[in-house]
C-alpha cells in the first residue's frame, strides 16, 4: 500500500495538537501506511479478523453505555466500564465524528485490560489503523488477543 | 564541494526572499483592521480582525466554552451569527444540524473575523471570566474520583449559580505540548466565593483527568474560565427529583447545599445517587447528616452490584430501576415535580424516559449532559 493523498492528509491530522492534544501516532516513527500494513500482518498472524473483532468491540461499547456508567459484566468474562466527556472528536480520515466515549475492558479470567474509544473502534474497523506505538488509545494486537482469549 | 555550498546558499537566499515576500503580502492582504462585534444587540466590542471569532472574543474577555481549545474538533463553541460570513466550512459541517444552519449557528473557532459582525451568545457568557487559582487541596473521594479545591488568586472571588461549570486549563505535560481545556461542574456552594471545588473522575487516556490524577501538585498555579451552563434550580415549589452517578455528584451537591444554606427547606427533594459497589459511593455521611437536619430532603444511594462482604442494606439495582420504583411506590404522585440530572448521555436519556413514564413532563426535566 502507498501513502496516497488521503493517507498523507490523515497522517497530518494525526499529529499532536491537530485533532487531539496527544495525537494518534505516539512515538512511532513509521508512516501511516507502514503502521497499518504491519499491524494487519500481526492481526493475521494472530488469527484475528478485523470485522469479527469490531463486532465484539461494538457489542461491548453498546452494553457498557446501557450500564449507565457502572461496570457491566459481559458473557461472564469481560468487565466493561464506559467513561464520557463533553464534545465530539472527528476521525482523522474525515469520515465521521464520534462521541468522546471510552470503554475500559477487563478480561476477568486472565486480568488483561484494554481501553477502546468510540473513535479507536472506528479507526480499527474502517481503516485497520490501530494507532502508533505509544499512543494512549493504541490497540496493541497482542494485548487484544489476550483480552479476547 | 564549493559548488554544493554555493547552490545551498542560493536556495536558502531564494527561500528567505520568498518568505519575506509572503509575510509582507500577508500583512496587506490579511489586514482587516479594527472590526466591531455587536453582541446580543447591546454590547459592542472592538478588536483587531483576522483571527477566529473564538479567540477574538477571548481577547476581549468573552470566553465561549470549547473542549478542544479551538481546533475545530469538539463542536462545543457554537454561536449564532446574524451577519453573512459566507458558506459553511467543511470543518463545521459535521457538527451543525440542518436546524442550526437555518438559525445561523456556526463554530466560532472556524469563523475568521474579517468584517463587522453581529452575534448572539448565551447571556451568561458575558459574565464568564478567566481566573488564576492555586491548587489548595487534592483529595481522593473514591479510587477514581478526586476532589480538587482551587483557591482563587486573580480575580479573588467568583459569582456563580449552583449547578454551573468551569473550563479548567491543564498545562502541557509529558507528551502533550499544549494547553488542554475540559469542563467540570463546581461542587462547592456559591456562597463560598474565594475558592471552588471540583470532582474529577479519571478517564482512561483522558488528557486532563490524567494530569489531575497523576501530575497535579498542591500549591501549583492553574487557570480556568467560567462560570458556564444553564443547569440550575428553577425557582418553583415543585418537588425536585435529582439523579446522578460518579462525578455527576458535583452540580447536584452544589444545588442541594445551596438550597439548604438559603433556607429553602420547604421544598421536597429526592436525591438518587447510583454506584456499582460501596467503594464507588462517596459523601455518604455528608448527605445522611443533611437528611437528619432537613426533613424534606431524602437521599437514596443505590448500588447495582454490592459485594457480599459490604453488608449493604440500602437500595440495590440500576439507578433507573430504583428511581422508577420510588416514583411508583414511595413518592407522592400528585405533587408537581421537576427532574435534575447529571451524568453521561446514556444515563440521562434513560432517566428522562423513566421520569416521563411516571408523569414528569420533559420540559420540567433539566440536565447537564456530558455531550
Amino acid at each position: 500500500m502507498k501513502m496516497s493523498a488521503e493517507y498523507i492528509e490523515a497522517q497530518k491530522n494525526m499529529q499532536p495538537g491537530v485533532i487531539s492534544s496527544v495525537g494518534f501516532l505516539g512515538d512511532d516513527k513509521r508512516d501511516l501506511v507502514q503502521i497499518i500494513d504491519e499491524d494487519e500482518q500481526i492481526m493475521s498472524q494472530l488469527g484475528l479478523d478485523f470485522e469479527k473483532v469490531a463486532v465484539w468491540m461494538k457489542k461491548l461499547l453498546d452494553l457498557a453505555v446501557k450500564g449507565l456508567g457502572e461496570t457491566v459484566l459481559v458473557d461472564d468474562k469481560w468487565e466493561v466500564n464506559v467513561y464520557e466527556a463533553r464534545g465530539f472528536i472527528p476521525c482523522p480520515f474525515k469520515d465521521g465524528i464520534f462521541r468522546k466515549r471510552v470503554i475500559h475492558v477487563k478480561n476477568t479470567h486472565n486480568k488483561t485490560e484494554i481501553d477502546l474509544s468510540e473513535l479507536s473502534i472506528h479507526l480499527f474497523e474502517k481503516h485497520h489503523f490501530l494507532q502508533g506505538k505509544g499512543s494512549p488509545f493504541r490497540i496493541d494486537p497482542h494485548m487484544l488477543k489476550k483480552v479476547l482469549e | 564541494m564549493s559548488a554544493v555550498l554555493i547552490t545551498t546558499l542560493i536556495v536558502s537566499l531564494i527561500s528567505a526572499l520568498l518568505a519575506a515576500v509572503i509575510t509582507v503580502t500577508d500583512s496587506f492582504v490579511n489586514n482587516y483592521g479594527t472590526v466591531k462585534i455587536l453582541i446580543n444587540k447591546r454590547k459592542i466590542l472592538q478588536a483587531k480582525g483576522g483571527s477566529p471569532l473564538l479567540f477574538t472574543l477571548a481577547s476581549q474577555g468573552i470566553f465561549v466554552p470549547s473542549a478542544c481549545g479551538g481546533r475545530g474538533s469538539c463542536g462545543v463553541c457554537k454561536v449564532k451569527i446574524l451577519t453573512d460570513v459566507g458558506p459553511y466550512l467543511p470543518t463545521e459541517l459535521p457538527y451543525i444540524s440542518k436546524e442550526q444552519m437555518k438559525e445561523g449557528i456556526r463554530l466560532s473557532c472556524q469563523i475568521k473575523v474579517k468584517k463587522d459582525l453581529e452575534i448572539e451568545i448565551p447571556e451568561e457568557l458575558l459574565f464568564a471570566k478567566k481566573f488564576k487559582a492555586t491548587v489548595e487541596k487534592i483529595r481522593d473521594v473514591t479510587y477514581d474520583i478526586k476532589e480538587l479545591t482551587l483557591k482563587l488568586v486573580d480575580p479573588q472571588v467568583i459569582d456563580f449559580r449552583a449547578g454551573q461549570y468551569v473550563q479548567l486549563s491543564v498545562p502541557p505535560y509529558d507528551k502533550i505540548k499544549e494547553i488542554t481545556q475540559r469542563a467540570y461542574s463546581i461542587s462547592s456552594v456559591p456562597s463560598q466565593k474565594d475558592r471552588i471545588e471540583l470532582l474529577i473522575r479519571l478517564v482512561p487516556g483522558g488528557a486532563a483527568t490524567t494530569y489531575v490524577h497523576y501530575y497535579m501538585k498542591q500549591n501549583e498555579q492553574i487557570e480556568f474560565t467560567g462560570p458556564f451552563g444553564e443547569f440550575y434550580v428553577r425557582e418553583t415549589d415543585a418537588m425536585m427529583i435529582c439523579v446522578a452517578g460518579g462525578s455527576g455528584m458535583a452540580p447536584i451537591k452544589s444545588i442541594i447545599f445551596d438550597l439548604y444554606e438559603k433556607g429553602i427547606t420547604d421544598r421536597e427533594i429526592w436525591y438518587f445517587f447510583g454506584a456499582r459497589s460501596l467503594r464507588d459511593l462517596f459523601y455518604l455521611d455528608l448527605f445522611k447528616e443533611l437528611e437528619q437536619k432537613w426533613s424534606n430532603f431524602h437521599f437514596i444511594p443505590a448500588l447495582s452490584n454490592p459485594l457480599a462482604e459490604e453488608n449493604w442494606d440500602g437500595e440495590v439495582g440500576l439507578i433507573t430501576d430504583v428511581l422508577n420504583r420510588y416514583l411508583k411506590e414511595r413518592i407522592e404522585p400528585s405533587k408537581p415535580k421537576e427532574g435534575y440530572l447529571c451524568g453521561s448521555p446514556g444515563m440521562i436519556n434513560a432517566c428522562i424516559q423513566v421520569m416521563k413514564n411516571n408523569g414528569i413532563s420533559e420540559e420540567k426535566i433539566y440536565y447537564d449532559k456530558f455531550a
